[in-house]
């Protein structure tokens, strides 16, 4: 007997000498991420993958976080709001010190004040509504740009033409949006800045989207003879308003869309020759003048599998900041990630990152948009000059004289 | 009178023991909620879809009215909530008498119809009158006054409020199931020429039971308006809403005091279950469950029990059964 | 007043193509009495058939609109055996529901076979334009609604001048009488529904070249098709012709000179508006 617990002792002793020359497998750090992997924005939400990939890949390949490899637990939202706020709840329950989501705005928005309540904090990757971090919340935080930085960058494009070309008079704007949240959100501040540098707002007009017929609203416009139209609209209808505009035969200086419909492969694809001078506002593009920006370009469209959009982008950065933020926060509680989110101070290649508050926003970071312009069926980064490789063509010359 | 007590029996350990899902199931608390409230909701729209046989595919607009009364009213009145509940029990049931008075007196599917277009329009207008609604954007319940102390932004709060609701709407529906009002509405169900030709007048009637409809969804819109915090139009007034309150009523089993709500929790806890396999085909698998319980077994789940009941027990032929009285 | 026209021209033909949607559900209910709420699902289908056809293996939809129809009348026949014809004689509801599982899965379906993302065809001639007397007609709009005219013609002809087309009529008026006098309304009430998802079908590909598709936008056009139905009047062929322009032309001025974001608001306010005072439609009560 006294033989046997000698021998297990000695195993036991050897057992633990054993264990320590072998260190046990380092326990990988979770980050939550929702996302719409299925319904209405899956392409969206695939866009995004793409983008949580290609950053994943790069922080392990350089240490991981503190030692530790990460790991993304993934829940799909549905594209709706009950599965949203359930999958929340369930990465909560298992403990991730941080959690990124989603793409939609109408569902970024619940998200955003479960999180707040419960006091967990949400970087948000993919919605651009204003009123996400307006007045916002000390837990939820974007690295993104805002839905009204579309207008602003918009306007700031028309003033640098105005100094550019002083002999072409540029003082009417004409806006047409989608009725949803986002693009009406996206006219009142291009209504406001309209207002406060001196264009005067001849129309503004809003369609329901689903079985759109632009024509009659087009014509309407036309007849008022802007110098600028102004476009809010996802991609379906921007295709179909350019289309018409070639028909409807509306020749304004400047066409602008601000929002992602005119911003993507599948405009150009869409309408062809209608879609030749238009200028869009946009996040991020493959030849932005960032650090970095034209190889994250090539990886994320490896990760894609196809051409991918700049929510693939945002994604990217939203988990790089969110890494960095863990890299150095004191520890894994919610206080101490917060903390660490608010000291960010970073420049990825979609742009600088630090989270500020200004003008009613909280925790947004001011980062700028761009302008890109169809040029010879290619999109071309024009404005802002310091970011930007591109000259913007100007005017645009009438539908007839192409 | 048995058979009263006895369902009300059921009505009561239903709610029992639904109230020791949060101890259960402490994790999914937002899964209940939903679960509950759509009970409750599709209960509401059972009372004119299942009860009375007139189906209404617009029932969105309802949850939608109480939805946004109980919001407004507390973002730009600061009126409390309980108020703002009752404001919206109140409005929708007006709203109810006036658009029952001008539909009901069509018959076919015109009804069916005219509830699509009004639920549309109000869509619309909840959209586009943004000063009133704040359009598009939605609204945003940011703070909510706190009775007894509670705070109704907490899921188990909100969990035992939406079983309330459902406890009044189980309740609404077991009176229906023996009082003279709920017989008047099946009789309008079955044939609404034998039922005139009975002393009940099928257009107040229907209007009664549509303000009872109409009333008890709105109950729970508000109730949702909480749940979610942030809400637009398109979450709340759109017609895949509607068309879900439906089915998840019918699917359970119209008609009956226990049927929509059988449907709301098979069909919404076996979504979560499954949501890794079938998330994307939610949607799919409705539709073919409509299809499947039209086809055969137009009493949804609760007729199918009541059936497989029947067959376990069925006697040896020649042996005379007392057979529970049912409807058809 | 170019402008006024250029609206009014693009309501009338953009009407012309509602016409069509609306005349296949308003058959099916003459002949059958069911509302098929999944008849814009039907034109989603020929939507995403024609992309499939021109994408895989170049057809032009204007080319393929006979194949479209055959493949229409097929499948109306097998939903209508299959789905429809076990409940005729059940009650209205069960019809409804029924039909609106049947959309359900339709587009549920296309969804996951073609995604969620909006797609749309370019051909040489999508952005051409006609122009007379300085009002601009969209090409293809104008193409599609002179074929809408050449169908209507064509679904004429089948219902006045053939056998299959009197027994439709027949069945429509009177099921029973039909019955007695030797018709099988079983085979009529399959082929209306053929026809009808067949016009649905068609109409899709017509719209093809000047819209987009997305799986959902079924919804859409049955909401259309009913207001186009109930303005002509539920089972009169001729008057959703009638019903088909006015909604057109109503959307189209509402939405250039009153407002364009209660622009589908309008044509409900007329459809409801025809539901309360003249419930038969505006075009009386004539039958096919």
């Amino acid at each position: 007997m006294r033989r046997a617990l000698l021998v297990a002792l000695v195993v036991v002793l050897a057992g633990s000498l054993v264990s320590t020359a072998f260190p046990a497998p380092v326990e990988p750090l979770r980050i939550g991420v929702i996302t719409s992997l299925t319904g209405r924005f899956a392409t969206f939400g695939k866009m995004q993958m793409a983008g949580y990939q290609v950053a994943l890949e790069e922080i392990n390949r350089t240490g991981g976080i503190k030692g530790r490899p990460v790991e993304l637990l993934v829940e799909d939202d549905a594209s709706t709001v009950p599965a949203a706020l359930s999958a929340a709840e369930r990465l909560i329950a298992k403990g991730v010190p941080i959690i990124l989501g989603t793409y939609s705005s109408g569902i970024s928005k619940p998200l955003a004040g479960y999180m707040d309540r419960q006091k967990r904090v949400l970087l948000v990757s993919g919605s651009a509504d204003d009123s996400i971090t307006k007045p916002g919340s000390e837990w939820v935080f974007r690295a993104k740009s805002v839905a009204s930085t579309y207008a602003s960058t918009l306007f700031d494009l028309f003033q640098y033409l105005r100094e550019q070309y002083p002999a072409i008079p540029l003082n009417t704007v004409a806006i047409l949006h989608g009725t949803g949240a986002f693009e009406t959100s996206v006219a009142d501040g291009a209504v406001v800045y309209a207002k406060a540098r001196k264009y005067q707002v001849v129309a503004r007009e809003a369609y329901d989207r689903g079985l759109t017929d632009f024509r009659p609203i087009l014509n309407r416009i036309r007849g008022l003879n802007p110098d600028i139209l102004f476009m809010v609209s996802y991609e379906e209808d921007a295709v179909a308003i350019m289309r018409q505009a070639k028909e409807v035969n509306i020749n304004p200086k400047i066409f602008a869309g601000a929002a992602a419909g005119f911003a993507i492969e599948p405009f150009i694809k869409g309408a062809g020759d209608a879609a030749e001078w238009v200028f869009s506002a946009t996040s991020w593009t493959p030849d932005v003048k960032y650090p970095g920006a034209r190889q994250l370009y090539e990886k994320l469209k490896k990760a894609a599998g196809m051409e991918p959009s700049y929510h693939a982008a945002e994604a990217y950065m939203a988990l790089i900041v969110a890494a960095d933020a863990l890299r150095r926060a004191k520890s894994l509680s919610q206080e101490d990630v917060r903390d660490a989110l608010k000291a960010t101070k970073l420049m990825t290649p979609v742009g600088p990152v630090e989270f500020k508050d200004f003008l009613g926003f909280k925790n947004q970071n001011p980062i700028p948009m761009v302008v890109e312009q169809v040029q010879g069926g290619k999109f071309v980064t024009v404005f802002p000059a310091s970011i930007a490789p591109g000259k913007p063509k100007y005017p645009t010359p009438p539908w007839d004289k192409r | 009178m048995r058979d009263r007590l006895k369902t009300l029996a059921w009505l009561g350990a239903v709610l029992v023991a639904f109230t020791l899902y949060p101890w259960a199931f402490p994790t999914k608390l937002n899964l209940g909620v939903v679960i509950v409230l759509f009970a409750g909701m599709a209960t509401a729209w059972d009372v004119l879809g299942g009860w009375a046989g007139q189906l209404s595919l617009g029932h969105a607009a309802l949850v939608g009215i109480g939805g946004y009364t109980l919001a407004l009213l507390s973002l730009r009145a600061g009126v409390p909530p309980w108020w703002g509940l009752l404001a919206g029990m109140a409005l929708t049931g007006a709203v109810a008498a006036f658009w029952g008075w001008i539909v009901f007196r069509l018959r076919g599917p015109y009804f069916v119809l005219s509830t699509i277009a009004v639920a549309e329009i109000l869509r619309l207008v909840a959209i586009n009158w943004k000063d009133l609604t704040g359009g598009a954007e939605g609204l945003f319940l940011r703070e909510l006054p706190r009775p007894f102390g509670l705070d109704l932004f907490n899921r188990t709060v909100e969990f035992y409020l939406a079983l309330a609701y459902l406890g009044v709407a189980l309740l609404v529906a077991w009176w229906l199931s023996w009082s003279r009002f709920g017989y008047s509405l099946q009789a309008i169900r079955e044939d609404q020429d034998s039922a005139m030709a009975m002393g009940i007048n099928p257009t107040r009637t229907k209007i009664l039971a549509f303000m009872v409809s109409a009333a008890l969804t709105a109950m729970g819109g508000s109730l949702y308006a909480i749940y979610l915090s942030f809400f637009e139009p398109h979450i709340v007034l759109d017609i895949g809403l509607s068309v879900e309150l439906a089915l998840i009523a019918y699917i359970g089993g119209a008609g009956t005091v226990f049927g929509p709500t059988i449907g709301a929790v098979v069909l919404l806890a076996a979504g979560d279950l499954f949501r890794n396999y079938f998330q994307q085909a939610n949607l799919l698998i409705y539709g073919i469950l409509i299809i499947l319980v039209v086809r055969f077994a137009p009493e949804g789940i609760v007729g199918g029990w009541h059936a497989l009941v029947r067959r376990l027990i069925r006697p040896a032929p020649g042996v005379p059964v007392e057979v529970r009285g049912e409807r058809p | 007043m170019t402008t006024f026209l250029q609206v009014l021209m693009t309501g009338i033909l953009t009407g012309g193509v509602y016409a069509l949607v609306g005349i296949g559900l308003s058959l099916i209910f003459g002949v059958m009495r069911i509302v098929n709420f999944a008849h814009g699902e039907f034109v989603a289908l020929g939507m995403y058939a024609s992309l499939l056809l021109f994408q895989s293996l170049g057809i032009d939809p204007y080319l393929a609109i006979p194949l479209i129809i055959v493949g229409g009348i097929v499948l109306g026949a097998v939903v209508e055996r299959v789905f429809i014809a076990p409940i005729i004689a059940a009650p209205e509801h069960v019809s409804i529901l029924m039909t609106v599982g049947v959309g359900l899965v339709i587009s549920n379906l296309l969804l996951f076979g073609f995604g969620a993302h909006p797609q749309s065809i370019f051909t040489w001639y999508s952005t051409k334009t006609v122009r007379i007397a300085g009002v601009t007609f969209s090409g293809p709009l104008s193409v599609s609604f002179l074929i809408t005219l050449a169908v209507i013609v064509g679904l004429y002809w089948v219902l006045t001048r053939t056998e299959i087309g009197r027994a439709m009529r027949a069945t429509a008026q009177n099921r029973d009488a039909a019955e007695l006098q030797g018709i099988n309304t079983g085979v009529a009430r399959m082929l209306a529904f053929g026809i009808g998802v067949a016009l649905a079908a068609v109409s899709g590909t017509l719209l093809l070249p000047v819209l987009y598709v997305i799986p959902t936008i079924g919804g859409v056009f049955t909401l259309k098709a009913f207001v186009v139905t109930v303005l002509g009047g539920m089972g009169n062929v001729l008057g959703a012709i009638g019903g088909g322009l006015i909604l057109g032309v109503t959307e189209s001025l509402g939405a250039a000179y009153i407002s364009s974001g209660y622009r589908d608001a309008f044509g409900l306010i007329a459809f409801l508006a025809v539901l309360l005072l003249r419930p038969a439609g505006l075009f009386g009560k004539s039958r096919v």
